[in-house]
């Protein structure tokens, strides 16, 4: 198989239904409909999917157009593979419901963490800050 | 491109007559960026047919019953999925079997119209009901579906289990159920044109038939924006300047996209106007087309409306049954309903006959890959050609894909492969070439156990660069050029302009340069001359005894030689003063002379030291950057010290010149001690022998008084320090001056009384 230099390689993905990973941790699920050379997408049909465990819920999102930079991970469905999975789909409430606790949960045990290390001696300098150089 | 596309949109449907002039204009964008020629289909005459078309099916079968059918009975969701690809189903039975013959016999290009067009006006009634592709379905007992059905069906097809998003698309698109009743005015009366077309040729600019061709268009229409397009859009009317010329290589380059391993010409014609079907037409197609709801929705209506439109556009496509669009086509399309030609889709040139309907949209030519390269990819080609089939029928099924046209997809290949183009391959690309080459050598080597590889392989554009020979346009009387800039052409900052000088000036520099190279000529041949003359005494040494006589004579005639070089005139013993200054102008020329007195006979070199003196002030001006001058200072004082008392005068004379030169040889460093030299040695004469002829020299008292006073009255300001001050000046003074100027000369000159 061959495959063309640079963003050009999509086109063969074009009207694919894709899973695209953003930068910011966001799973979209949508039909790719035009791209550019920067990779700039134009998702159609996008759905944002969450995961927490087992389960997983889709946002409808609608027509996304996503800024190529902001692209972690590109990649078709196969669409018959699709249904084979072992994840259970749940309603969009249940789901940021779901998402809410993770991160709630996340939240503590990191707090339980660095008051550990507190303890310890230890301090560890908060994410966040690390993000502004 | 979207914006190019709605204002062009505008102006296309306003004036059409200027459409064929203004086609070159149209994608000079583009042609800026690719080259001429790099996109051929014109999108805006497509365009232009295909609102006329709608204007025109509006008019002919606008009244022909409503056809928007409520909900029909929905049997999507009672199909097995085990459902094949509609469009390989063929119930349509011997009507179907029949135009499928005509199908297949209308592949080629040249009996397609015919083909497309009898079946219009003999058959079309019958198979409108049995042959759209839903009506396959065993459960439906009515032969169109609605939309939404009908999509979910196709889904269903393809993909048996769904996805959720699916149904959470379907339900919010809200697309209303669709139905197509019979009446098939408007199609009646286009069969007979298209079949006229055929037979007289093609028209300049193709009758509006022939937009059931841009599907592709219409999928993508987006709502009428004619408000305002002007925002952000770019002049498409201006006329672009300074554009570079049109290559023909664009041509090549837009093939390559099409076509792997060969370089097959497509007649020009084909870009513009392809033929009018050059697919065959099913039947149901234009009966479609003519039923289509299309004919009440006129662009212009609201958003609500158009929306719908599209999607009914994009009904009556999926409708047709499964057609090319985008990407490989399956492989079974032709025989089945696949070479039909849905009513909006692909641009022509694309689905033409030219290229075989499984062929990869993006390909490339490959003639200037490395050959094992090119060979891999043509086996691969060919392996290509059996799968696929499964993707395309999804794809086929969307009503959504091809949003991005083929050319939009073109043109980011392209721009892609631009980074890659390369004129040296084993300079810029030496490790693809070697990789391949190496390649190669396995292969051959285990040709017998020939496995199959699956590796993936990055295409490069293998081109020759594109010459751009770019010339901006100029404006007699103009101050400057006027520049386009473009990809190719990034704008020039400045653009130099050769002015061609006059003869006159020309001749003038290049007298000077003459002279110039004349000097240093003459001085170069005086050194080698210079270094004969210096390696005589080694020469002489070890030359035996009667040879000696010969090399002295050489010497002596070498030696003249350098002194004639200087001299004016053959019989005249007097130094050139052009010449001396023209040697002396040059720095080389300066330590010539400083090492040639060593080596001239007395009396010549004294003529040397007298020119040198008498163009003193000429020297000296010309010196003042170098100050090379004071290497004179050793072998003139030599020459001095041999000169007699006569000569020595002489010299003084010289140096003193004419009124008004002494003050400015006093302003030079070389000319101060030159002069101390001579009055040096006067002294060193006078002191020395009590009866010295220049005691009774008047002119040696006068030039000394007058030397004297012209020291006492120069400013100490314009009096050079000399290199070396000689003793004995002050007793010189002493004889020619009182005790009070003595005391003032002795300041001014800085003698002290103690180096006496």
């Amino acid at each position: 198989m061959n495959y063309m230099p640079g963003t050009a390689s999509l086109i063969e993905d074009i009207d694919k239904k894709h899973l695209v990973l953003l930068r910011d941790g966001r799973t979209l699920i949508g039909f790719l409909r035009s791209i550019d050379q920067f990779a700039n997408l134009v998702l159609h049909q996008t759905v944002e999917r969450i995961h927490v465990g087992k389960k997983y819920g889709d946002i409808p999102r609608g027509i996304f157009i996503v800024r190529g930079e902001n692209v972690v991970l590109l990649g078709e469905i196969d669409l018959e593979k699709e249904c084979d999975t072992v994840l259970q789909q749940v309603s969009i409430e249940e789901i940021l419901e779901e998402q809410r606790a993770q991160q709630q949960a996340k939240q503590e045990a990191e707090k339980a963490k660095l008051q550990a290390l507190k303890d310890r001696g230890l301090t560890v300098p908060r994410t966040d800050m690390l993000d502004e150089y | 491109m979207f914006r190019f596309q709605s204002l062009d949109d505008d102006c296309t449907l306003e004036e059409e007559e200027g459409l064929v002039e203004e086609e070159d204009e149209i994608d000079q964008f583009n042609d800026d960026t690719f080259g001429a020629g790099a996109i051929d289909d014109d999108w805006q005459e497509e365009h232009a047919r295909l609102a006329e078309l709608d204007e025109r099916v509006r008019d002919g079968v606008g009244g022909s019953g409503d056809v928007s059918t409520a909900s029909l009975p929905a049997p999507a969701r009672c199909i097995p999925s085990s459902l094949p690809p509609p469009g390989l189903e063929e119930r349509g039975g011997g009507d179907l079997a029949e135009s499928l013959t005509r199908l297949i016999l209308g592949t080629d290009p040249a009996i397609a119209g015919v083909g497309a067009a009898e079946p219009d006006r003999v058959r079309l009634p019958p198979p409108s009901h049995q042959q759209a592709p839903p009506s396959t379905l065993p459960g439906a007992s009515h032969p169109l579906l609605g939309y939404q059905q009908h999509q979910h069906l196709l889904r269903r097809g393809t993909a048996p289990l769904q996805m959720n998003s699916h149904s959470i698309w379907e339900n919010n698109m809200g697309f209303g159920p669709v139905s197509v009743a019979p009446g098939l005015g408007a199609h009646m009366e286009d069969s007979p044109l298209m079949s006229i077309i055929k037979e007289v040729g093609l028209p300049k600019r193709p009758p509006p038939i022939r937009s059931d061709e841009n599907r592709d268009l219409s999928e993508r229409v987006p709502p009428p924006r004619a408000s305002s397009p002007v925002i952000g859009s770019p002049p498409v009317r201006a006329v672009p300047i300074g554009t570079p010329p049109k290559q023909p290589m664009s041509h090549v380059l837009n093939q390559q996209l099409h076509c792997p391993t060969a370089v097959h010409v497509r007649a020009p014609v084909q870009h513009r106007y392809p033929p009018p079907f050059p697919e065959r037409l099913s039947p149901n197609t234009l009966l479609n087309i003519a039923n289509s709801p299309l004919c009440r929705h006129p662009f212009s209506a609201g958003v609500g409306p158009v929306l719908s439109q599209i999607q009914r556009a994009q009904l009556l496509s999926s409708q047709v049954g499964a057609f090319p669009r985008g990407g490989p086509a399956p492989p079974l399309l032709p025989g089945g309903g696949g070479g039909f030609r849905p009513f909006f889709g692909q641009p022509p040139p694309r689905v033409g006959p030219h290229i075989p309907p499984n062929h990869n949209a993006v390909r490339h030519n490959t003639t200037h890959l490395h050959p094992q390269h090119r060979r891999m990819l043509t086996q691969r080609l060919q392996s290509r050609g059996d799968r696929g089939g499964r993707v395309g029928d999804r794809r086929i099924r969307d009503p959504y894909s091809n949003l991005m046209t083929q050319r939009e997809k073109d043109w980011v290949a392209r721009i892609q492969m631009m980074q890659l183009q390369s004129t040296d391959p084993y300079l810029d690309d030496y490790y693809y070439q070697n990789y391949y080459e190496k390649m190669e050598k396995r292969q051959e080597r285990d040709r017998d156990s020939s496995r199959k590889e699956h590796t993936t392989k990055l295409i490069t554009p293998q081109v020759a660069k594109l010459e751009h020979a770019y010339k901006p346009v100029q404006f007699a009387g103009s101050l400057g050029k006027l520049t386009v800039s473009s990809v190719n052409n990034p704008r020039k900052m400045i653009d130099a302009v050769v002015t061609s000088r006059t003869d006159d000036e020309e001749k003038r520099e290049k007298q000077v340069w003459n002279k110039r190279r004349q000097i240093l000529y003459t001085v170069e041949k005086m050194y080698s001359l210079l270094l004969e003359v210096q390696d005589f005494e080694k020469k002489f040494i070890q030359t035996p005894e009667e040879q000696r006589e010969a090399l002295l004579e050489q010497h002596k005639t070498h030696t003249l030689q350098l002194y004639n070089t200087l001299r004016e005139r053959e019989w005249d013993d007097r130094v050139s003063d052009e010449q001396c200054l023209m040697i002396m102008s040059v720095r080389k020329g300066k330590r010539l002379v400083s090492r040639l007195l060593h080596f001239l006979p007395p009396p010549q070199a004294a003529a040397v030291v007298m020119a040198i003196a008498r163009n003193m002030p000429a020297l000296a001006k010309k010196d003042k950057q170098d100050q090379v001058l004071c290497w004179l200072v050793e072998p003139v004082a030599v020459v001095i010290q041999s000169l007699s008392s006569s000569a020595l005068t002489d010299l003084l004379q010289e140096l003193q010149g004419s009124e008004g030169q002494l003050p400015r040889v006093l302003q030079n460093k070389f000319g101060v001690t030159l002069l101390y030299l001579i009055l040096s040695e006067g002294e060193r004469m006078q002191s020395s022998d009590p009866n010295c002829q220049l005691m009774d020299d008047n002119r040696w008292t006068e030039l000394v008084f007058s030397v004297t006073r012209e020291l006492l009255n120069v400013p100490p300001s314009s009096l050079s320090p000399p290199l070396f001050t000689p003793p004995n000046l002050l007793s010189l003074f002493s004889r020619y001056v009182d005790r009070q100027r003595l005391e003032l000369l002795q300041e001014k000159l800085q003698i002290s009384a103690l180096s006496r």
